[in-house]
């Protein structure tokens, strides 16, 4: 009979070691590449500062590493342009090896990374207005992790109108691409259940501070509420000129699908009275999620995070997320993990519509508050109401996602 | 009038420098930044309103004395090159001091809220821009037309050696007529503050309406930057009421047609 002997063992192990450790070496090395696509230069260069500041915080809760491989985080600055935009992914995917995306902020600019994210077979995720990456253009690799256009509208129609039942004539003011558009559609869809009528909808382009030949418009119009469907700047400009022209406080205005934060800390608290307001995240949400992530937040940057940092953060997590259902870095089996995945984040439950890859979640509808009510310099609003009321399948245009 | 104002200065400027001043639409933010800045710390509107153009108008005199006068053997790239890189260092000095993230200032009480003009209702206090624009451009003007200094103004526009031959001293003028245009950005920007609010990019926005305005209007000439900036101003608010999506566009519209027609512009002569 032989025996192990303790020679053998240490032999075997040697053995071991020589032929299987490189490759445990090689595996642990071989890092994740995510690239964040965050605008530092065009229309919104202010909010890819901080896109990136919660995209970094979220992979540094991991301690940029998932699945036991470091990752290595890359960002290109988008230029809120799509032809800058889709050669900076194809040079990150091509030079870089990025196979995941998280950006950029413009919709129609998401639109055009959304087709090189199907070209390329990378996993992309967005948060924006636009219907199309879940609706009529959906395929395997991009998700939509901002509420849907609908949602949004719903929640802030039906709000709306709770508070303000006699309010029936609405003006728009829009942004003309594709986030305003997909809103507005669905801003007039809910409002037929109301019984509104649109006394008036201008479009602006992306980019417009001179408002006020639309506002002219809105005023001439007489409404019982203006509802504003664009974002930024543009949404700064708009609701400062409102005021100017003497429209707020006495008619109430709606920013429909706002930054929060961003936008709201540019305004002065005069100009912020009747202004109600529709967003994607707010840092009072009631989540143990949001209070976390808001308090490191404050503790870091000395301000709380509105809907752009809030964004990246809650996507980045969501992609990190993926990885851990998959138990793999493959592209496909992160797109089969995120389809359907459930998670309970920042805004509160989530879930991962397998058939659209439209995110299911809560919207938020504040309103903000007088001067003498707030508690502190960034005590902007109240949030009054959420809804999570998903697209009716009437008007779902992504019909078939598709294969990889 | 503000694109009056603001085509004025850099009308100003570009006619007896020569060069395009790409620091104006910078010069034009910090008027308002400063508007805003004194503003605050006196608690008062018009102080603030006297002060922030001129100390827009010292900087400006800063530039010319300390950097575009020591490029003029050099010649015009140099000086361009100086503007354009000035430019760039002031709006970046904005975000250092201020901050990225734009901010709104109100108009003084009096001036809140909206007028009924009858057929419309209009901002008292884009009223009070009017007027004040319109009174200081017509002042500018007088200056211009009217005084000896303001007179040899004209006429370093038009030969700035037979000034010189003169025994005029030429590099007062450029220093003058540099400060001038800064005073013109400063109150232009100091005005617009309550109706645009604060934010670094304001300064390029309002830069390209304010080379339209001297290209229509005739490279250097004064008159000619007045009536440009009336053009369009009231084109664009024509337009806003029937086609609102191309209150924009109208502006290049409007230089591009008149260009095709008169190359030299309004008034131009070169």
């Amino acid at each position: 009979m032989s025996r192990t002997s303790r020679r053998d063992i240490l032999k075997a192990g040697g053995a071991t070691a020589v032929l299987g450790f490189p490759a445990i070496v090689r595996a642990q090395a071989k890092e994740i590449v995510i690239l964040g696509l965050w605008d530092q230069t065009g229309a919104f260069a202010d909010v890819g500062p901080i896109n990136d500041r919660g995209m970094r915080m979220a992979l540094e809760e991991r301690g940029m590493t998932i699945l036991g491989r470091p990752i290595r985080y890359i960002t290109r600055d988008g230029a809120t342009q799509a032809g800058a935009s889709t050669r900076r992914v194809e040079e990150a995917v091509d030079g870089d090896g990025a196979k995941f995306v998280v950006g950029p902020w413009s919709s129609g600019v998401a639109l055009a990374v959304s087709e090189v994210a199907k070209r390329k077979k990378v996993v992309h995720l967005f948060s924006g207005g636009t219907e199309d990456i879940s609706g009529a253009r959906c395929h395997r690799y991009s998700f939509q992790w901002a509420a849907s256009p609908y949602t949004a509208a719903k929640t802030v129609v039906d709000s709306f109108m709770k508070a303000n039942p006699e309010a029936k004539r609405w003006h728009l003011l829009v942004a003309d691409y594709a986030f305003g558009w997909s809103v507005e559609k669905y801003i007039k869809e809910v409002g037929k259940t109301h019984g509104l009528e649109f006394v008036g909808a201008d479009r602006h382009p992306l980019g417009e501070r001179e408002f006020s030949n639309y506002v002219q418009k809105a005023a001439a119009n007489r409404p019982d509420a203006v509802a504003m469907i664009n974002f930024g700047g543009d949404a700064v400009a708009g609701a400062r000129e409102i005021f100017n022209f003497g429209l707020t406080p006495k008619v109430p205005l709606i920013m429909t699908w706002s930054s929060g934060v961003e936008e709201l800390v540019q305004l002065s608290p005069e100009i912020r009275q009747n202004v109600w307001v529709g967003s994607n995240f707010y840092y009072t949400a009631d989540t143990p999620g949001a209070k976390e992530f808001v308090k490191n937040y404050q503790a870091k940057f000395g301000n709380p995070p509105g809907y752009a940092p809030s964004a990246a953060y809650s996507m980045t997590r969501l992609l990190l997320a993926g990885f851990d259902k998959a138990k793999s870095a493959e592209v496909q089996d992160v797109v089969k993990a995120l389809e359907g995945i459930e998670v309970n984040d920042i805004v509160g439950p989530m879930r991962m519509d397998a058939a659209t890859h439209q995110n299911i979640r809560p919207y938020f509808f504040m309103r903000c508050k007088q001067k003498a009510a707030m508690q502190h310099e960034t005590d902007f609003a109240d949030i009054i109401s959420t809804g999570d009321a998903p697209l009716p399948k009437e008007y779902a245009a992504c019909k078939d996602i598709g294969s990889f | 009038m503000l694109y009056a104002l603001m085509g004025l200065g850099l009308s100003l400027v570009t006619g007896i420098l020569n060069i395009p001043n790409f620091a104006h639409g910078a010069l034009f933010a910090i008027g308002a930044y400063l508007l805003a800045t004194v503003a605050v710390a006196v608690g008062n509107f018009w102080i603030a309103l006297l002060i922030a153009p001129v100390g827009v108008a010292l900087l400006g005199l800063a530039i010319e004395y300390a950097g575009i006068r020591r490029l003029y053997a050099a010649g015009h790239d140099y000086q361009l090159l100086f503007t354009f890189g000035g430019a760039l260092i002031l709006s970046e000095s904005i975000i250092l001091i201020w901050g990225p993230i734009g901010s709104s200032y109100l108009p003084p009480e009096i001036l809140r809220g909206g007028a009924d003009l009858g057929f419309t209702m209009y901002p008292k206090y884009r009223l009070f821009v009017m007027v004040a624009a319109g009174v200081l451009a017509f002042a500018t003007w007088l200056f211009l037309e009217k005084t000896r200094y303001g007179a040899i103004m004209r006429a370093g526009i038009e030969n700035k050696e037979m000034v010189s031959l003169l025994g005029i001293d030429i590099q007062k003028l450029f220093t003058v007529a540099f400060g001038l245009g800064a005073y013109l950005a400063g109150i232009a920007g100091a005005l617009t503050a309550p109706i645009r609010g604060l934010n670094p990019g304001m300064g390029p926005d309002m830069l390209g309406i304010a080379f339209v305005v001297v290209a229509l209007g005739g490279l250097g000439n004064l008159l000619g930057a007045i009536a440009a900036g009336l053009i369009i101003g009231v084109a664009q608010a024509l337009v806003a009421a029937y086609w609102t999506e191309a209150s924009t566009v109208v502006i290049y519209a409007v230089m591009a047609v008149i260009l095709l027609v008169r190359p030299q512009g309004l008034f131009g002569i070169r």
